[in-house]
């Protein structure tokens, strides 16, 4: 189905976010633009580029339903980009940080972002209707170092993050007027926003990549020493696993289904992991080895600093 | 692990240093037998790093250093340790070398070396991260 393609766009690109429909790419080549680059006949073209910024754009995400961007970085600010004819127009939003902003994320519904910060403080930014302005709301005091990344649980309330304190922290982000309460009131929407409902503390040294699985079922994180964490049964009795490595750390994963998560980091070959029918999860094998095989899904990690960005065109993964 | 530490924690440092004699003797016996692999195994198994106490460390760091002292053959020591010690191992190979002492550094060089083809980068960057849980 797909050959794996590389494309050298710039010297070094800091992060990337798909476009919707996979035609397109934004991504950071390690200053304070944003570049849109398009596919046409099998070139990628620079379509759109995006001068706001004033330092690094730290991160990217573009909303699939929405279309927005929304960029962050370590200017402290970030803008959210729409499309308006053929031009990408820009709204701040003010942070209310003291210290750059690191990583961001639309939430599953696309009426929140979240933005993870130097400052040890999550952001979580909502459009506000009667004002038109993105207000940010902060998630303060919880996080005792930087804040290296931020994923949202489908449901649409629920955040993990991750830190250089080497924990992992799920928080509730429930904001009256935006969110409605879940009618099957499980114990995690009733939870105001800002409150903690788990902090796992498995890694002794910095932690990276957190996602939740698609269903919202299983957590995934790594750290910065060589080992990758898988957490089911978020909440209050939580079920940890992990699987050491034998090579040097991960930085970012994947899930590409409930049972399988891809894994990039400083060796700068991705690695497969999987869970079995008992949910041991395992390492399988590096990506690059299996070239040859058409079948291999698609993926769209944050792939960091050092690794050529890697795109592929096969079907969407959802 | 962790449900490990809490009982480590839990325990007095005078239990833990009364193990590690008890222990002391019988890898004495094992390097008497000849069983030099028996006696690291035995070394290394139930170290204290999750008590703060220094002279439980010590203590137990005393018996690993004699039984790393004894092994010769690093073929066979490779052979028969399962993978479960190597992290360990490796913690400990670092403090002997933070000794600065010479017949101990050549010796954790040589295991060092083996230890690497063996266990990977990972299991040296878990040994360098790992600030809370020292050996």
């Amino acid at each position: 189905m797909s050959a794996v393609s590389v494309h050298q766009l710039a010297q070094c690109i800091t992060c990337h976010a798909w476009s919707p429909d996979h035609s397109m790419i934004a991504l950071c080549p390690n200053n304070n633009e944003v570049h849109i680059y398009k596919m046409s006949e099998d070139k990628w073209e620079r379509a759109h580029v995006l001068q706001k910024h004033d330092q690094i754009v730290s991160g990217i995400d573009w909303g699939s339903t929405s279309n927005k961007i929304v960029t962050v970085s370590h200017d402290r600010n970030s803008y959210v980009w729409s499309l308006e004819g053929s031009e990408w127009v820009p709204t701040l939003v003010i942070l209310r940080l003291n210290r750059a902003a690191l990583c961001t994320q639309w939430s599953p519904q696309e009426n929140k972002f979240a933005v993870g910060s130097g400052a040890k403080t999550v952001c979580i930014c909502y459009y506000e209707q009667e004002n038109n302005w993105w207000v940010s709301k902060l998630i303060r005091k919880r996080h005792n170092s930087s804040v290296t990344s931020v994923s949202w649980h489908p449901n649409n309330i629920l955040l993990a993050t991750t830190s250089t304190d080497g924990k992992c922290r799920v928080f509730s982000t429930f904001i009256k007027g935006v969110d409605k309460r879940d009618s099957k009131a499980s114990s995690s929407s009733e939870a105001k926003f800002g409150e903690q409902i788990v902090q796992l503390d498995l890694s002794y040294s910095w932690a990276f990549g957190v996602k939740w699985s698609p269903s919202g079922n299983t957590l995934a994180y790594v750290g910065h020493n060589s080992m990758i964490y898988f957490v089911d049964d978020v909440g209050p009795s939580p079920l940890a696993q992990n699987v050491a490595l034998r090579n040097l750390p991960l930085r970012d994963v994947l899930f590409i289904s409930e049972k399988v998560v891809i894994g990039v980091g400083y060796d700068c070959n991705p690695m497969v992991f999987a869970a079995d029918e008992s949910g041991i999860w395992s390492f399988v094998r590096f990506l690059v080895e299996t070239k040859t095989v058409s079948s291999a899904p698609t993926y769209g990690s944050q792939v960091r600093r050092g690794l050529i960005l890697t795109l592929e065109n096969s079907s969407v993964f959802s | 692990m962790a449900g490990v530490g809490e009982f480590v924690e839990a325990d007095n440092a005078e239990a833990i240093i009364t193990r590690i004699e008890h222990k002391s003797s019988k890898i004495e016996s094992l390097l008497r037998q000849g069983k030099h692999v028996e006696a690291l195994k035995t070394a290394l198994e139930g170290s204290p790093p999750n008590t703060r106490d220094e002279r439980c460390k010590s203590a137990n760091w005393i018996v690993v250093h004699r039984a790393l002292m004894a092994i010769r053959d690093l073929d066979a020591l490779f052979s028969s340790l399962d993978p479960e010690y190597y992290d360990i191992l490796m913690k400990y190979l670092y403090r002997g070398l933070s000794t600065g002492d010479r017949p101990t550094c050549d010796q954790c060089l040589r295991v060092h070396e083996r230890l690497t083809q063996k266990a990977g980068l990972g299991c040296i960057l878990r040994t360098l991260t790992d600030t809370v849980n020292t050996v």
